[in-house]
């Protein structure tokens, strides 16, 4: 509204009316304009996106989010609550003189120790070493598809083709894992069964092949609920006995928060549902982690676990009062791959901080 | 390699084979299936096409011909089954022995001895009481996989 306006309809009528409108406008001004307070700069940031006169700089970008506003200011913040988890490992994790080989390459150090996933995220993995998944359309006529042989997901496709030959693929596998459970006793869980599979799917394009090699514990209470299940499904009507644990997966994954001792504990969800839970809930066993980071899309307004914030976990217990919480309200294919070329892979590449 | 192959061909057995294959998918109810080694009558058969399990599967429900147990398995419906020979034949019931065994007369004059009474309840009591009574006795033997048992009887006497 400008000023000049604003004195020129208060003309008209007598001087009575002219000190009323007078008393009008100051009264409006000073709502209007009320004298904000100063906000200190080391708290408040000053919002400026990323200049690309500065030319196409991944990390430059990256580092602007902070000040870009919104979602891209909460991964912002997430990037830097990931790059405080990797420095503190990195600080105070100093190697005693009896650690491993393994403990002491920093690599493994600055790595991820625990993933917890679902059926979809174990199988997908394989089958994509398999065959391929393809880009399809949100739209495409579901009857349509069927008739064609193919499965959508969201905008992706996986031809039927895929399932088959991953069922020719893990029959033998479980026949084998049921001979193991038989005549060497071997007790089998879906962390082991994940291990295994990604043993033998031994293709470098496989993170469950890295996890195995690398020996990072893959839990998945729900390993049956997925085209797993109807793998195990089908092979037990045939070759009936094999006994997958979970009681002696959930001692595991629950133990490795509780044996965390003095050390702290992170967590990285994205999406919500079984593995979020789980991680946080593992987590209430040393009392809560110390950072975490939401990367999803879900609200709470429904009371749903997967849409709540770290400030519900932190009413059970499963994240620290103190802790350095952030959600990113963002789809992960987005967010993910932001959020390891400023964290992860940044520090793998040795690229300085992108902090100014 | 070829030679080998074929000995062992010449091994097998100079009779009609026991099971004969065939595709899972062409398997319908009332035909019969061998599950686990027992020959099997089937009661149900459910397919669930290609998908998230993988190749399309045949579901069949049967029955154990012999000893009526009820038995499941799963198939891929383009995989082959053995489907097993069942045979019926009628023989003279001659005698039943105290020990349980039956005497039967064959085509060529000779007798079967090897036959127990059966374990259904009616057909035995059917048996024993027919027997008993004088009647002529015909009995129907079911043979599949290397088993067999009396199904069925018949009184061929004068009326």
């Amino acid at each position: 509204m400008c000023q000049e306006e604003m004195e020129g309809g208060g003309g008209g009528g007598g001087s009575g009316g002219e000190q009323r409108d007078q008393e009008t406008l100051e009264s409006v001004r000073s709502a209007l304009f009320k004298t904000s307070i100063s906000l200190d700069e080391k708290r408040f940031r000053k919002i400026a996106g990323y200049d690309f006169n500065q030319g196409l700089d991944l990390l430059g970008l990256l580092g602007s989010f902070s000040s870009t506003g919104f979602q891209a200011s909460n991964l912002g913040d997430a990037i830097e609550v990931v790059n405080e988890m990797i420095d503190w490992r990195l600080s105070h994790e100093a190697p005693t003189e009896d650690c491993g080989e393994e403990e002491r390459n920093t690599a493994y150090r600055e790595s991820v120790e625990v993933l917890v996933t679902t059926a979809g995220g174990i199988e997908e993995d394989i089958i994509k070493c398999l065959a391929p998944t393809y880009k399809g359309d949100f739209s495409l006529p579901g009857a349509h598809l069927r008739s064609n042989g193919l499965n959508r997901i969201g905008n992706l496709l996986v031809p039927n083709d895929n399932y088959c030959k991953f069922e020719d693929w893990i029959m033998p596998i479980l026949d084998q894992m049921l001979l193991e459970q038989t005549t060497e006793n071997v007790v089998w869980t879906p962390s082991k069964v994940i291990a295994r599979l990604g043993k033998e799917i031994n293709d470098e394009n496989s993170y469950l092949y890295w996890a195995y090699k690398n020996g990072v514990s893959v839990y998945c209470p729900a390993l049956t609920d997925g085209s797993l299940g109807d793998m195990l499904y089908c092979h037990s009507v045939r070759h009936p006995g094999l006994h997958i644990d979970i009681v002696q997966d959930i001692r595991a994954m629950n133990g490795e928060a509780v044996h965390v001792g003095l050390r702290k504990t992170g967590i990285i969800i994205l999406g919500g549902g079984l593995p979020k839970h789980h991680i946080c809930n593992a987590n209430m066993f040393r009392n809560g982690a110390d950072y975490a980071v939401y990367i999803n899309t879900a609200q709470e307004f429904d009371g749903s676990d997967s849409g709540a914030q770290p400030d519900e976990a932190i009413s059970w217990g499963k994240i620290r009062g103190s802790a350095k919480t952030i959600k990113v309200h963002c789809d992960a294919t987005l967010a993910f791959p932001l959020l390891v070329a400023a964290t992860f892979a940044r520090k793998f590449h040795k690229i300085a901080n992108i902090e100014p | 390699m070829s030679d080998e192959e074929h000995h062992f061909e010449s091994k097998a057995d100079a009779g009609a084979s026991k099971t004969f294959p065939q595709q899972a998918g062409t398997i319908r109810k009332n035909g019969y299936i061998v599950i686990k080694g027992r020959a099997c009558k089937v009661v149900e058969v459910s397919t669930s096409k290609t998908g998230k399990h993988g190749h399309a599967k045949c579901h069949f429900v049967a029955i154990d011909i012999f000893n009526a147990k009820k038995l499941e398995d799963i198939v891929p419906s383009s995989h082959n089954c053995d489907v097993p020979h069942v045979n019926r034949t009628d023989y003279q019931l001659i005698d039943i022995s105290e020990d349980g065994f039956i005497s039967l007369l064959t085509d060529n004059g000779s007798t079967k001895d090897d036959l127990r009474l059966p374990t259904d309840e009616t057909l035995l009591a059917q048996i024993k009481d027919g027997f008993a009574e004088g009647k002529d006795l015909v009995v129907t033997v079911m043979s599949a996989m290397g088993e067999e048992q009396i199904c069925a009887l018949k009184d061929v006497g004068p009326k």
